[in-house]
């Protein structure tokens, strides 16, 4: 991991709010209004499209630890399933009558929050291998406890049923599962196909990602890049490295159970996978193929990885051995992932155009 | 005077080994103090000790009147001490400038501030010490170059620099003109002249010019205890001293 792909931080403010921010929510609101119909001309579908913008939060917010902390969790799954199971057992606990969206969604995510505050406090303070295996132990306990509370989570057979949440905004309830209007699209498939999920999904990713990318660029992840490069030194500067570990796998878990609350409520139903070591091992795969340390890769990644399981798992029965081959060759020719060789190879094209420029 | 940093029965055990043992040591404000002793005498465990490096396992430290020894690294750094390392230690990837700001920001903002959607390039106070400091170190001509990219003197100066961001009370110095050519010793040594009339400093150095000419006061340790403390001149006559650190040469070598 190079620290060559993050944005500079040190380089001055462009624009402001209504520059460069402005651009960039209009230019990324753009792309997931294209994204469903291109994905449809390639054998996607509606769902498959809502699916991979939340999950890719989970993923952004796997990034946060990874590329811009530094530290490997092997355990992303307690948040994300548990935002699930936090979620489902909202809605059928302590709101069977008027189930709401926001409550659910933002109740869950502030419980995993918490649980990444307690888990956190105690793995922090390690590293590499060791990190990893303490937030797996985490995370295998989550499992079990999700696997034994069966009068709270199903067991075995997860949670198959709870109230359809609505989402007031303003003096509307609506609900998420409303197609949009009709409107044949040729080989873009038909407008009609998607929900108004996509849109809310959409919505939702546009502003996490301004979030990540506010952060990347703030002060805060100046000294995340600056604990991440060199840690001795930032202690012998004053910061308490720690504390600033912990933040991030505070975020990281609030977006993650975030994305899993979210991804439940879509599915209607949570299953015993989604607290499970493959699903941690996913965001792994996911970010690594993407690009860690880049704002979009953990969006590409969850978009090729996920396209692939669904297109290639109707297909061929070893689904999972093809994804393990994929991960091995983004490991090994694209240690950068997709996205952080692309900004790489643009970054060196500029810097060759510019000293022709001064010759 | 109070003295501004004071240690009593200080000392450090790896196992069966004390690197430190009954450390007796006070400066005061505004001295500039040199730590000498042959090699393994425990100076660097000693200087450790009072960044907060590593934990003591016996005695006392007093700064500023209040018991810092169970105080972590990080948090003295915000009481006014700071440290430059024997090795140059550095964000390589990043200009000189902000391995500068890196530090003048800590200083400014605290030990851990959540500050998560407002840019550090937003206080301009951070980019004043930040220049401040790369001036007092002769290092403003190169503080856009990647740090990585810095001579062997200039690394270790930048280090000082970054040290300096945090406005210490307390400079400790680990070898500053290690491994430098004689031209960027001398150099070094000027600035760190001048640095010592405006704060206390403690120096840890083989180079006995530096420390004759520049020194108020040397104690001087010798496995893991301070053998003698005293002026330069008193140092330099002291039977212990010569016999433990020069192994019974005269004081002339010393000197020389």
């Amino acid at each position: 991991m190079t620290s060559t792909d993050v944005a500079p931080i040190a380089e001055p403010s462009r624009g402001g709010f209504f520059g460069a921010d402005l651009r960039f929510l209009g230019l990324t609101a753009l792309g997931l209004a294209i994204f469903p119909f291109a994905l449809h001309l390639i054998g996607g579908y509606g769902g498959l499209a809502t699916q991979i913008l939340i999950v890719s939060i989970a993923t952004i917010g796997f990034n946060v630890l990874l590329g811009y902390a530094g530290i490997l969790s092997y355990g992303q799954a307690m948040f994300y399933g548990g935002g699930g199971y936090l979620a489902a057992i909202l809605l059928i606990h302590a709101m069977p009558n008027h189930p709401n969206l926001w409550l659910a969604v933002l109740g869950a995510t502030l419980m995993t929050t918490v649980l990444a505050i307690v888990v956190g406090a105690v793995s922090v303070r390690l590293y590499g291998i060791y990190f990893a295996l303490l937030t797996l132990a985490f995370a295998q306990m989550v499992f079990f406890i999700v696997e034994q509370a069966r009068d709270w989570t199903g067991g075995d057979d997860g949670l198959q049923s709870f109230p359809t949440p609505l989402l007031p905004i303003g003096p509307w309830n609506v609900d998420l599962q409303t197609p949009l209007p009709s409107l044949a699209l040729g080989p873009f498939g038909n407008l009609g196909d998607l929900k108004l999920w996509y849109v809310f999904a959409a919505v939702v990713l546009v502003l996490v990602l301004w979030f990540v990318r506010s952060l990347t660029r703030s002060q805060f992840g100046e000294v995340l890049d600056a604990i991440r490069e060199n840690e001795e030194r930032s202690v012998f500067v004053g910061f308490n490295a720690a504390a600033y570990r912990l933040a991030a796998f505070a975020i990281s878990g609030a977006l993650t159970g975030f994305s899993g609350a979210l991804k439940a409520l879509y599915d209607g139903t949570v299953s015993v996978d989604s607290v499970g070591i493959e699903r941690s091992g996913s965001f792994v795969i996911y970010a690594v193929v993407g690009g860690v340390q880049t704002l979009f890769g953990p969006l590409v990644g969850t978009a090729i990885i996920m396209y692939l399981e669904n297109v290639l798992s109707g297909v061929i029965s070893y689904w999972q051995l093809v994804e393990g081959v994929i991960f091995v060759l983004a490991v090994v020719f694209l240690p950068n992932g997709i996205v952080g060789t692309i900004l790489k190879r643009r970054r060196a094209r500029t810097m060759l155009v510019n000293a022709v420029r001064v010759k | 005077m109070e003295p501004i940093l004071r240690t009593t029965k200080l000392g450090k055990s790896f196992g069966h080994f004390a690197a430190n043992a009954d450390i007796d040591f006070a400066v005061q404000p505004g001295e500039l103090r040199a730590v000498i002793g042959p090699n393994g005498a425990g100076k660097t465990t000693f200087f450790n000790l009072i960044a907060g490096t590593i934990p003591a396992t016996s005695g006392t430290i007093t700064f500023n009147g209040r018991d810092i020894t169970r105080i972590g690294g990080s948090h003295r750094v915000h009481l006014g001490i700071a440290k430059a390392f024997q090795t140059a230690n550095l964000y390589p990837d990043q200009t000189v400038l902000q391995n500068c700001r890196l530090a003048a920001l800590a200083h400014l903002q605290g030990a851990f501030s959540f500050q998560v959607f407002r840019r550090s390039t937003r206080h301009a106070r951070i980019d004043e010490i930040a220049r401040r400091s790369l001036e007092r170190l002769d290092l403003h001509g190169v503080a856009e170059l990647r740090c990585g990219d810095l001579s062997h003197g200039d690394k270790k100066r930048l280090d000082i620099a970054i040290a300096l961001a945090t406005e210490p009370v307390i400079l400790l110095l680990d070898e500053p003109v290690a491994g430098m050519s004689r031209d960027e010793a001398r150099k070094t040594e000027t600035l760190v002249r001048k640095l010592a009339s405006e704060m206390t400093v403690l120096i840890i150095e083989h180079d006995m010019d530096l420390i004759m000419g520049i020194s108020d006061s040397i104690t001087v340790l010798h496995q893991g205890r301070v053998l003698a403390t005293g002026t330069p001149a008193e140092i330099r006559e002291n039977a212990a001293v010569q016999e433990a650190y020069l192994g019974g040469h005269t004081a002339e070598e010393l000197h020389a």
